[in-house]
């Protein structure tokens, strides 16, 4: 598989202030790659180096095999972007919009008018093609702006924050949408301060903190990696004496709430029998059991010290 | 290959004038600095005085193409960074270039088209005649292209509103009006004020609108179109160079 995307040191100084501290990772084609962080972490800095609207202070990067500092404009050609403000004219309409941009990526003049209403099925605005871009909700703009950046076909898809301030229903949409790029074997590059959207929607996540990526893997492996011990829930028919919890100690860290029991243990086998053995001795069944892996937002608390909740607000009050 | 390259930067270069067209045209502070300021300017300077219709027309005229043509881009530059739609051309495969002559197009237009007006008023309404036809064809081109690229280079100062790039064009704008020879003659300014004069564009707008309406150029037609066309390649170039700067900061 050909690398669609490659950072080799890319490097970003606003002054004293080093905003994208020495990049480097290699995404394939048709990966949908998470760029994951806190708000000023350097995820949009990276993703407006990719795309030329901000000249890298070092290092150099490759899109689509075309290096970003040489050949730009080959660059630009092959990818679609989807910022993170929805930013098309709000005195056109949504065909007027989508026409504007597949003219400035050079679509055949004899190409415009079907790709446009492919593009306005596919994400149901075939109703609002005359409506002016400014009255639209917010979902909708998403939707016309995520159409205008996929217009001329790329095979790379640049997106800031895809889902940012849409309600539920808009959002799931969007990511079912992302879904689709990737089975039609679209790299996506997204940023998201969502820790949920990256682990569903990822194929491999990166966490960029002040500048700097701390770790590059697929969810799964963030989150193995990070607490090695598993963790089994099981739910009791009763609540258990004191007396269960003390013999289950040596099995590994046991932790009771009510009926339920979490323990963290190494040999998952040996502390199911030993509960199942105990709570049999006290007439107590285990009605429920569950293997608990940890999140990647536990992941992402214990790798970057930000709180998802501070994230969010972080996020609002700067909206 | 190249003209095919040349061929689709044109297009996008008239997609982008005709989208400015649609946007900004209306928008208040083209309709404000474009066409008001002009014409306030110009009544405020005509009123109470006898000044035959022949002498007044090249003066609104002149005015309205200075003011018209340099106003589209900064109004639309500054609308455009602050919306961040200007990164929309950033990102896409067009070249500077090609998105700053269909902002100049648009401004072309603009000035064109509102000058027009007191054309049309003076031969319709008095006793206005063109005379030189070609000579003020070159002069409303000339000096449209050359004000709208002017309109340009100023709209690369940093500000994210149309009002932060519009106080330091008028304070070029407004003090070229009374060195230009539109309110006061060439032949009657003092040879420091001539020389000032010649160097200046609207000057020899004027004299080629004086020209074409039955008037005379004190520093001949010659003269007139090359300072304009020079005063276009430089606002062109240095527009382009002082974006490129800007693009280069960020």
């Amino acid at each position: 598989m050909n690398d669609a995307i490659v950072l080799q040191g890319l490097t970003k100084y606003y002054g004293s202030l080093l905003a994208v501290d020495h990049a480097s990772l290699n995404i394939e084609e048709g990966e949908v790659f998470g760029f994951l962080g806190p708000n000023g972490a350097g995820k949009t800095t990276t993703i407006r180096m990719l795309v030329g609207l901000t000249t890298p202070s070092e290092g150099t990067a490759s899109v689509a095999g075309y290096d970003i500092k040489k050949n730009l404009v080959e660059v630009k050609r092959r990818v679609g972007v989807v910022p993170e403000t929805s930013n098309l004219y709000d005195e056109l309409s949504v065909w007027d919009n989508l026409l504007f941009s597949s003219c400035l990526y050079h679509v055949p003049r004899n190409e415009r008018a079907d790709r446009i209403r492919g593009l306005l099925e596919t994400f149901n605005l075939k109703e609002r093609q005359s409506t002016k871009f400014g009255k639209l909700s917010k979902g909708l703009k998403r939707r016309v702006v995520i159409a205008a950046a996929l217009v001329h076909r790329p095979r790379i898809v640049f997106m800031d924050e895809p889902t940012s301030g849409l309600d539920v229903v808009s959002a799931l949409s969007l990511r079912r949408l992302v879904r689709e790029l990737r089975r039609e074997d679209t790299t996506v590059f997204l940023t998201t301060h969502y820790i949920e959207e990256a682990d569903q929607l990822s194929d491999r996540v990166a966490i960029i903190v002040e500048g700097k990526i701390v770790v590059v893997d697929t969810p799964e492996n963030i989150k193995q990696s990070f607490r090695g011990v598993p963790i089994l829930e099981a739910c009791l028919s009763q609540v258990p004496d004191e007396s269960m919890m003390h013999e289950m100690e040596p099995v590994g860290i046991v932790e009771f709430k009510g009926n339920r029991v979490r323990f963290e243990a190494e040999n998952l086998t040996e502390a199911l029998e030993s509960l199942i053995r105990l709570a049999s001795q006290r007439g107590i069944q285990v009605t429920d059991v569950n293997t608990l892996q940890p999140s990647l937002e536990e992941a992402f608390v214990g790798l970057t010290g930000v709180s998802p909740e501070s994230m969010k607000i972080e996020k609002e009050r700067r909206r | 290959m190249r003209w095919d390259r040349l061929a689709r930067e044109l297009k996008v270069t008239w997609a982008i004038a005709t989208k400015d067209m649609k946007i900004y045209y209306l928008r208040t502070p083209s309709l404000m600095f474009g066409i008001l300021f002009p014409f306030s300017m110009f009544l405020s300077f005509v009123i109470g005085r006898n000044m035959p219709i022949s002498q007044a027309i090249p003066i609104l005229v002149a005015q309205t193409v200075f003011f018209a043509a340099s106003t589209i881009g900064p109004v639309s530059i500054p609308m455009e960074r602050r919306l961040q739609t200007f990164d929309r051309f950033l990102s896409a495969p067009v070249s500077l270039l090609t998105v700053l002559l269909g902002k100049t197009i648009a401004g072309f237009i603009y000035g064109v088209g509102i000058s027009l007006i007191p054309i049309a008023m003076g031969l319709s309404f008095f006793d206005s005649q063109v005379t030189d036809l070609s000579a003020l064809a070159i002069g409303m081109a000339l000096s449209a292209f050359g004000f709208a690229a002017m309109g340009i280079m100023f709209a690369s100062l940093p500000g994210q509103g149309p009002g932060e790039v519009m106080m330091p064009l008028n304070f070029v704008r407004i003090p070229l009006l009374f060195v230009s020879g539109v309110y006061v003659p060439v032949k009657e300014l003092p040879s420091w004020g001539q020389i000032a004069s010649a160097a200046s564009p609207l000057t020899h707008t004027i004299e080629l609108i004086r020209l074409g309406l039955g008037g005379d150029s004190f520093f001949g037609l010659g003269f007139n179109v090359i300072i304009l066309t020079f005063y276009v390649i430089v606002f062109l170039l240095a527009g382009m160079r002082f974006h490129i700067l800007n693009q280069k900061r960020e």
